[in-house]
Parts: structure tokens; C-alpha cells; sequence
């Protein structure tokens, strides 16, 4: 379980966190939405250590953030940042290896098969040996999940579950990966893991996700199931849009919905 | 050796070819590193033994050999010349080269890790000016003002002179181009410009107020070269440089981490504050010592780690050792070259490395524009 109790977080000068609670258990994918700028980022870089909490605090399985050290805190919990530029000509391989920094085995088999099926599980696996920096940045962002799940390569260790925290894990990727990457999310919660996701997307949201926290200015606005959660009043109040939550689009304009795909 | 014991070697060596060939496909270049590493041990040797051997004076190195050896003819086969030149003008040289060219290279790696960019370079940022800075700031003073750190450190105070003119500047470059974790390339070889030019006003400053004697010292210190290599200078600078590149390695996992920034290497486990701090001090005294010992020698800490990245890759566990020993390397020859050249006469290396690394990094600017975030 990640407990977040009454964590306000101060950045610059400004107070861009209110005082917010949120818990995300292990066996969920929680994601946490909202318009730009209403901290969800800024919360998930209080969750992972990042940033240090002003007031309150952020716990995992119990134990408080302040207490642990960067490694002990590496083997809890992954965390896949909006995007990531390398100047050294990593190839793809080495950029997924250094996942293993804190967890590696003495095993060198076992870590080469970890860091294969990572690459394997983000439809990567031809890869290994292109360089980093001539990818795509969808493919970027896919070798960075990639180093994710080499580090937190099993979502129960020692009995406990370990968490994946992303941060628009699918924003620069194209449907079909979209759909693949949030599937893998969904399996490492089926598998006792816990998953804290910042999502733009509410159609793969409400697909996805077990629990929604939906943010506005620092503070929760609404919290629950995606059914709950999404109704013509939270968007109107959250976004400031009005619109109709499951209707129809007027005839004759095509739309897609992620819902819809058979993979 | 028989027939079919060096056809079995050489299939051996095409089969490790094979091999390394293979995994460089898969992304993989961790053996290849490690053979690189083992041919720059031979080649480091070699350019070591043949600078003893060359120079404007003949003294056989075979010759040498036997008098250390002890043989029966020895007073016979080595003068005292030979023996003066070899034993304390070629080998110091030739050691201290070694020592100056691995700490420029090694200061060159750590600098442009920490940095993230294959740009930062001690001598480009404005280190090594801070460094002089330093040492002459001690030159020009000397006994007045600084009479009992001299009392206190003896001939360390030179480079440690230097080292805490280094230090200095390399923390205030860091404070001035990292901001929340992320380092701004154009801020970062700005400032260095602005330090530099700043560092160096001072340094003109304390010429200018230098007497005689004292601007002597400065202007040959200044030069930028290994002449006046001899065990007392070793004695100086070898602790200093040694305890800072056996730091290095131990920072190799935290420098491959913190090229995905510094964030994310926290996320993997890398205590960063803590690292960056380590990283910092021992570029600064590997810096401040080789300055002080062989004034400003420019462009070895970019050239080698940047050759050698683009053979092995920049995985620091074999990127700080390969460039230890190529730094050392390539700085022998360039000081075989300064002083063959215009033999009896000797250039200074510091002209030297520049005509070599210059255009080389000209050309490194040319080429990688759009990787390196310029």
C-alpha cells in the first residue's frame, strides 16, 4: 500500500500541493488525472522521494519515504519519467541494463533474461542493439518502461508488492502501444503489484483503471471508480468543459475508441 | 610453439572476434570493452618503454636493464651519464606523463558525466584556470601571505594550491549551470567562458604585481609542459592524482545512472548528492594536481574519452579505466613528438595537444550537433 496523508508540496516559492490523502493499494492500477498544471506530476514526484514533502507524508508498505535509503526505495518502487534525453550513445541494451543498478543479481544469465523479456514485454524485442538516441520518441519512451520493469522486474518480492509509477506512460505512443503498454500495467496488478499512472487519455483511463483521483489546483476533486469518478459534472468542474459522459457523437463524424480494439 | 598449438590460438582469436562481433549487435559491448582495455595495457606499456628509450641522447634501454639487473659488466655498460639520463630525466618524465594524461582523461569522463554532455571539459569550463589561479596565486605570494601553509604541506603546496582553486571553481559552475537537477549545456560553457576570463584577470593581476623571480616561475609553470619532470614533482602530485582516479571507478555505476538525469538515477537506487559531491572534489584535485605539476595541457580530457566512446561506448566501468590508460598514452606521445620534433630543442606539450585536439574537437562539434543538445 502507498499512503499519501495530508502532503502539501512547496515548489519554487509556491504552494502547489493543498494538503491531499490518496491511498493506492497493491492488485490496482490508480490513475491520477486532471488539466495541466494541477500538480499531478509534482504529486508523483512527492510519491517516488523526489520531491520532499512540505507538511505530511508519503508512505510505502508502511514505511515512511523519509526513512529509506535511495536503494532501499529502488527495490519498492520504478519510476518512468515523461521523457528522458541521453547525450551518450547508449545502445538500447545498456540503457535497459542500468535498471539493474540497485537490483542486479550475481547471476549475469539471469540479468540478461530480465532485461531481454522487459524488452520483449514493451514490443521491443528487435532492438537491443540500436542506439538509444536514434529512436523514435515513442520508441524512447518505451525502452525507458523497458529499464522500468528491469528494475522492478517482479511486482511481489520478499512478499510484499512493489509499485510502478508512471508518468504518462502512453503519452507519445501510438493506439496499438498504447494498448499494449497499458495492458502490461493491468498484468502487473493482476500479479499483486500496485501501478500509480498520471493519465491524460480518460477513454483508456476508464479503461485501465481500478481507481481514478481526479485533480484540480492542487486539490482531489473527485476520487473512485471511473464510473463515479466520470460524470458531466466532475469534467465541467475539473475542466472546465462541458460535455456529456457516454453519448453518441453526431452522425457521420467518425470516431475511435480504445475500447473497441481486439489485440 | 608447434604447428597446431598457434592454429588452435588463432581460431581461438577468431572465435572471440566472432563473438564480440555478434553481441556488438545485440547491443552489447561489455567484452569488447574489456579487450580494448587489454590491448591500451600493451600499448600503454610499449609508448612507455620506447619514450624511455628515444630522445636527443643515446642511452640504450638494454643497457640499463642490465646495470639494474645487477650483471657482472655493469659499471662498464651504463656511464653515469646514461644512468642520470634515464633514471632522472626520461623516467620521471615519462611516469609523470602517464600521471598528468590519466587525470586530464579521467577529470575529462567524470566532468562530462556529471555534466551529461560530452562538451564539459576542466580545461574548456574554466577549471584548470581556477586551478592556476590557485598555484599562482601561491607562486606570486608565496612565503609572505601563505608562509605557514607552506610550513605545513611542504612541496604539496602547490597542488594544493591548486586543488582548492579548482574546487572552487568547479562548485560555483555547478551552482551556476545545474538548476533542480537539470544542466543547461549553453549556461554551463558560458559560465566557463566567464570564469575562465575572470579566474585569468586575477591570475594577470598577480603577474602583474610578480617580481622578477617570480615571473620566471609563472611563465614556466605556465607553459604547459612535462620538462621539468623529476621525483620531487612525482612526489608532489602522484598521491594526489592516485587517491582521485581509485575514487573514480567506485563512481562509474552513479555516472551511467545520472546520464539519464539526476532524477532518474534516485529513482534506480543512486544516492546523487552524495555521488555529485564525491565526483566533484576528485575532478578538482585530479585537475588542481595535474596543473600544478604541467601547468595547462588542454583538449586530452575531451579527445580520449570521446574516441573512445564511440569504440566501447559510454559505460563508465570501462570508459574511466580505457581512458586512464589511453590519457596516459597519448600524452607520452605527445611529449615524444614535443620533444623530438625540434630536437635538441623542445616544444612545449601544451602547443602540441592543442594542434592535435583542437581540430579534433572541431571536428566532434561537426559531427554530433544534433545529439548533443547544442
Amino acid at each position: 500500500m502507498i499512503t499519501v496523508s495530508n502532503l502539501s508540496v512547496r515548489l519554487g516559492g509556491r504552494q502547489v500541493i493543498h494538503g491531499i490523502s490518496l491511498e493506492a493499494a497493491p492488485g490496482a492500477l490508480t490513475a491520477i488525472v486532471g488539466p495541466n498544471g494541477c500538480g499531478k506530476t509534482t504529486t508523483l514526484k512527492a510519491i517516488s522521494g523526489e520531491l520532499p514533502p512540505e507538511s505530511g507524508s508519503v508512505s510505502i508498505n508502511g514505511r515512511n519515504l523519509k526513512g529509506l535509503k535511495p536503494w532501499e526505495l529502488a527495490l519498492k518502487r520504478g519510476v518512468l519519467p515523461q521523457s528522458t534525453v541521453i547525450s551518450f550513445p547508449f545502445t538500447v541494451r545498456e540503457v535497459v541494463r542500468l535498471g539493474l543498478t540497485a537490483g542486479a543479481t550475481a547471476d549475469a544469465k539471469a540479468n540478461d533474461r530480465i532485461a531481454a523479456d522487459a524488452l520483449e514485454a514493451v514490443d521491443l524485442g528487435g532492438f537491443a542493439g540500436r542506439f538509444y538516441q536514434e529512436l523514435s520518441g515513442g520508441e524512447q519512451q518505451r525502452v525507458q518502461l523497458a529499464r522500468v520493469l528491469c528494475q522492478i522486474s517482479n511486482p511481489v518480492a520478499d512478499g510484499e508488492p512493489r509499485y510502478l509509477l508512471l508518468d504518462e506512460p502512453v503519452s507519445s505512443l501510438d493506439i496499438r502501444h498504447q494498448l499494449t503498454i497499458m495492458q502490461l500495467a493491468r498484468r502487473f496488478c493482476e500479479q499483486g503489484g500496485g501501478v500509480i499512472a498520471v493519465m491524460h487519455d480518460l477513454n483508456l483511463t476508464a479503461m485501465f483503471a481500478d481507481r481514478m483521483i481526479m485533480m484540480k489546483a492542487g486539490m482531489i476533486r473527485a476520487s473512485g471508480a471511473p464510473s463515479d469518478v466520470l460524470t458531466d459534472e466532475t469534467m465541467e468542474a475539473v475542466f472546465g468543459c462541458r460535455m456529456q459522459v457516454s453519448a453518441m457523437p453526431a452522425a457521420g463524424v467518425p470516431f475511435v475508441l480504445p475500447q473497441t480494439a481486439t489485440l | 610453439m608447434p604447428r597446431s598449438e598457434a592454429l588452435d590460438r588463432g581460431m581461438r582469436l577468431t572465435a572471440l572476434a566472432a563473438d564480440i562481433r555478434a553481441e556488438w549487435q545485440s547491443g552489447n559491448r561489455a567484452r569488447l570493452a574489456r579487450v580494448v582495455i587489454v590491448l591500451l595495457v600493451v600499448f600503454a606499456a610499449a609508448t612507455f618503454v620506447s619514450s624511455i628509450m628515444t630522445g636527443a641522447a643515446d642511452a640504450s634501454l638494454s643497457n640499463v636493464v642490465r646495470w639494474l639487473v645487477g650483471a657482472n659488466d655493469a659499471d662498464q655498460v651504463l656511464s653515469v651519464r646514461d644512468r642520470i639520463i634515464i633514471l632522472d630525466i626520461r623516467l620521471p618524465r615519462a611516469v609523470l606523463g602517464m600521471l598528468v594524461g590519466a587525470s586530464l582523461a579521467v577529470s575529462g569522463v567524470v566532468m562530462q558525466g556529471l555534466f551529461r554532455n560530452p562538451l564539459a571539459d576542466p580545461g574548456l569550463v574554466g577549471v584548470s584556470s581556477g586551478a592556476s589561479l590557485g598555484a599562482v596565486l601561491l607562486i606570486v605570494l608565496g612565503s609572505a601571505v601563505f608562509g605557514p601553509l607552506f610550513a605545513l604541506f611542504g612541496f604539496y603546496a602547490l597542488p594544493i594550491a591548486a586543488f582548492v582553486g579548482g574546487l572552487v571553481t568547479t562548485l560555483l559552475l555547478y551552482r551556476i549551470a545545474t538548476r533542480g537537477g537539470q544542466t543547461s549545456v549553453a549556461t554551463l560553457l558560458l559560465a566557463g567562458i566567464a570564469l575562465g576570463a575572470l579566474t585569468g584577470a586575477f591570475t594577470g593581476v598577480l603577474i602583474f604585481m610578480a617580481d622578477d623571480k617570480q615571473l620566471r616561475d609563472v611563465t614556466f609553470w605556465g607553459l604547459g609542459s612535462l620538462a621539468g619532470a623529476n621525483w620531487t614533482k612525482i612526489a608532489a602530485a602522484a598521491p594526489i592524482i592516485l587517491l582521485s582516479l581509485a575514487v573514480t571507478p567506485f563512481l562509474a555505476r552513479g555516472l551511467n545512472a545520472i546520464t539519464l538525469g539526476e532524477a532518474a538515477a534516485f529513482h534506480m537506487g543512486i544516492p546523487v548528492q552524495r555521488m555529485k559531491n564525491i565526483a566533484i572534489v576528485s575532478v578538482a584535485a585530479a585537475t588542481g594536481a595535474s596543473v600544478a605539476v604541467s601547468g595547462g595541457i588542454g583538449f586530452v580530457g575531451i579527445v580520449v574519452p570521446h574516441l573512445l566512446r564511440l569504440v566501447i561506448g559510454p559505460d563508465h566501468r570501462y570508459l574511466v579505466p580505457a581512458s586512464a590508460l589511453l590519457g596516459g598514452t597519448l600524452l607520452i606521445l605527445a611529449d615524444m613528438i614535443a620533444r623530438t620534433i625540434a630536437s635538441p630543442a623542445e616544444l612545449p606539450i601544451g602547443i602540441v595537444t592543442a594542434f592535435i585536439g583542437a581540430p579534433f574537437f572541431l571536428w566532434i562539434l561537426l559531427r554530433g550537433r544534433t545529439t548533443m543538445g547544442l
